[in-house]
């Protein structure tokens, strides 16, 4: 392993005593030695959800949130993790959202922060008072624009980039990784961030296709995907459908992500409900307008929201038989194909009973 | 015919904002009233600009109100969809116009916080969601405009966190600090439009909504607003053609721009 250098301020202003912690996000030797050493051959990698979470996501990992928030967002792993009883993980990503509840459940207790929240649907009250209450420690902040180039540095095999992101803001001192420099093509004062290349443990990717192998294929926005599956030290497909290798030789353009990084190939049809899945299923809007809205006002609220939801479904099935089974699956199709202009827009009604606390329709489109 | 209702404080920053662009420009676009502005802007004077979104989405064909910034709609059947890591560089590599942005606090110099209420970042009062893209796009692009609604506590002397510099401490020491682009050169909000000064950089009335004083505007300011010479203009008002357009094109469902009870 290299030996960092951090900076002191971000240390002292995030109480963070031991840097040990710091070094695996940045460690390029130990990455390019976990890429090394796993399995390259091309061999069948199928697994359950059950036995990749089990064998790949270890207590104290390095994880991302992957996908945009709740777009294409591996949500039923994340679910497995909780079930399994995975503790003290690190989450990383831009957006960084998903974090908030794997707090509750012990399986996130580190945070590389972007973002966390939803956007007009308010912030997150449950990760404001996860972190008063001391059950998470940010270990650095980040932009998302910022995080995303140390993800694209460690896929495009360089060190680390040189950024106009951050300079001059607070974030900078409370990131013990990015520094400020001279530019050094420059003669004039010319200041620049220096963004180091970031290594997670593990990345789960929930994509449209794969084969067997692991080669996958996304539609819509990657946002961070490609370079995630390049940079993590170990990649877990989770994909709504596994196709024959022949199809995605035939369709090659979609191909995003090469079967030499994958590790596990899960077919997980509903593998990012209650998120969006382009050109498979639209949100769950009043599922996270209640989980958002009643849920994080307090502790107890989001245990009985999740226990629920998760905890007592023991897989996607489970999960779309309370959103409303076979109809919330033929509408939700419908809704994003709509969105997408796949499916006839005219006369289509995309106004929806939003959720009130106390007026629960008990309906999830 | 029923009159039609006046515009609600909602419907006027989002109108004023949207007249802040002008046709065929590239436009970034956060969520909640920015896209309400730029898709408004499209549908009126503006029937040509491309807007971008930080998910990747790029020059959408029209479609409803997005729920998010990685809605299907902000890429509705769009020719590409670009990585995040490429999406913000368009910015720094000039191919962006202008970026709208909402703040939780923004101070005398454009620089705004979307971190935390409360000064102390381990114990703040409030944790709000942190940067997500709002640093890159205030770091990047070559003009930016701010939204959002005024009162003291969201002007304050002091951001309790600085997530994205506009004019840092005035004069040039936004460029000092390294960054391009001409920084925040707007702050839309229901009192009116404000600029900046050019030498200080300090926050100054440039125009002011109906019935709003410079003085009930000042009330409403945590530090001193400067005044322009002359006369204040008065912020223009949606004629109905253009609020009937808001109201039954852009937000049909009243996301963003319905007020309980007005």
């Amino acid at each position: 392993m290299g030996i960092f250098s951090y900076s002191r301020e971000a240390l002292e202003n995030l109480r963070i005593a031991d840097p040990a912690i710091l070094a695996p996000l940045v460690d390029v030797e130990s990455a390019r030695k976990a890429h090394l050493t796993k399995d390259h051959a091309k061999r069948d990698k199928r697994m359950s959800l059950r036995d990749a979470i089990a064998e790949f996501v270890q207590d104290g990992d390095i994880a991302t949130d992957s996908g945009f928030a709740y777009v294409r967002t591996p949500h039923q792993a994340y679910f497995e993790m909780m079930r399994q009883g995975k503790k003290g993980l690190h989450f990383i990503g831009s957006p960084n959202t998903n974090q908030s509840y794997l707090i509750n459940y012990g399986v996130c207790a580190y945070s590389h922060n972007s973002y966390v929240g939803a956007e007009m649907r308010g912030s997150d009250r449950n990760y404001s008072r996860q972190l008063l209450n001391g059950r998470v420690t940010i270990l650095s902040e980040w932009s998302h624009g910022s995080m995303a180039q140390g993800f694209k540095a460690a896929q495009l095999g360089a060190p680390g980039v040189f950024s106009k992101q951050l300079l001059g803001s607070d974030i900078l001192r409370f990131n013990p990784y990015v520094k400020v420099m001279q530019n050094p093509m420059r003669v004039d004062p010319d200041p620049v961030t220096f963004i180091p290349a970031l290594y997670p443990d593990v990345t789960v990717i929930h994509v449209h296709a794969a084969d067997k192998y692991g080669n996958a294929r996304i539609y819509g926005p990657a946002v961070n995907d490609v370079a995630l599956a390049a940079a993590a030290r170990k990649v877990i497909i989770t994909a709504e459908e596994i196709v024959p290798e022949m199809d995605m030789r035939y369709n090659n353009q979609g191909v995003v992500i090469p079967f030499v990084c994958v590790d596990a190939v899960v077919e997980l049809p509903y593998g990012a409900v209650p998120g969006n899945m382009p050109g498979c299923y639209y949100w769950s809007r009043q599922w996270w307008e209640k989980f958002l809205r009643w849920g994080t006002l307090s502790d107890e609220n989001i245990r009985e929201f999740l226990d629920y939801w998760v905890m007592d479904s023991k897989d996607p099935f489970d999960f779309v038989e309370k959103l409303g089974g076979a109809k919330w699956v033929a509408l939700s199709r419908r809704m994003t194909k709509t969105a997408e202009y796949d499916n006839e827009d005219d006369g289509y009604n995309f106004a929806y009973q939003s959720y009130k606390p106390g007026s629960d329709s008990g309906i999830y489109y | 015919m029923e009159a039609l209702k006046p515009a609600n404080p909602l419907e006027m920053i989002a109108y004023v904002l949207s007249l802040q662009i002008r046709d065929h420009q590239v436009v970034y676009v956060g969520t909640g009233l920015p896209m309400v502005a730029a898709i408004l802007a499209r549908k009126t004077h503006a029937p040509h600009i491309t807007m971008v979104y930080e998910s990747g989405g790029q020059d959408p064909i029209p479609g409803d109100m997005p729920w998010s910034v990685g809605d299907p709609f902000t890429w509705r059947k769009s020719a590409l969809i670009q990585e995040m890591a490429y999406s913000f560089a368009q910015a720094y590599n000039g191919y962006v116009d202008i970026a709208f942005l909402g703040f939780a606090q923004v101070d005398m110099y454009g620089n705004v916080n979307t971190h935390q209420i409360g000064a102390d970042f381990l114990h703040p009062k409030v944790r709000l969601t942190g940067s997500g893209g709002n640093n890159d796009l205030t770091s990047l692009t070559e003009n930016i405009v701010l939204v959002g609604l005024h009162a003291p506590d969201k002007f304050p002397l002091r951001v309790d966190f600085i997530t994205s510099v506009g004019h840092l401490n005035g004069g040039d020491s936004r460029k000092e600090a390294g960054l391009p682009g001409n920084g925040p050169v707007a702050v839309v909000t229901n009192a009116g439009v404000l600029d900046f000064e050019p030498v200080t950089k300090r926050m100054r009335v440039q125009s002011l909504q109906p019935g709003m004083t410079f003085d009930l505007a000042q009330i409403c300011t945590g530090f001193e607003l400067l005044r322009p010479d002359g006369d204040i203009p008065v912020t223009p008002v949606p004629d109905p053609a253009i609020l009937e357009i808001l109201r039954t094109q852009v937000d049909p469902h009243g996301v963003f721009t319905k007020i309980p009870g007005l």
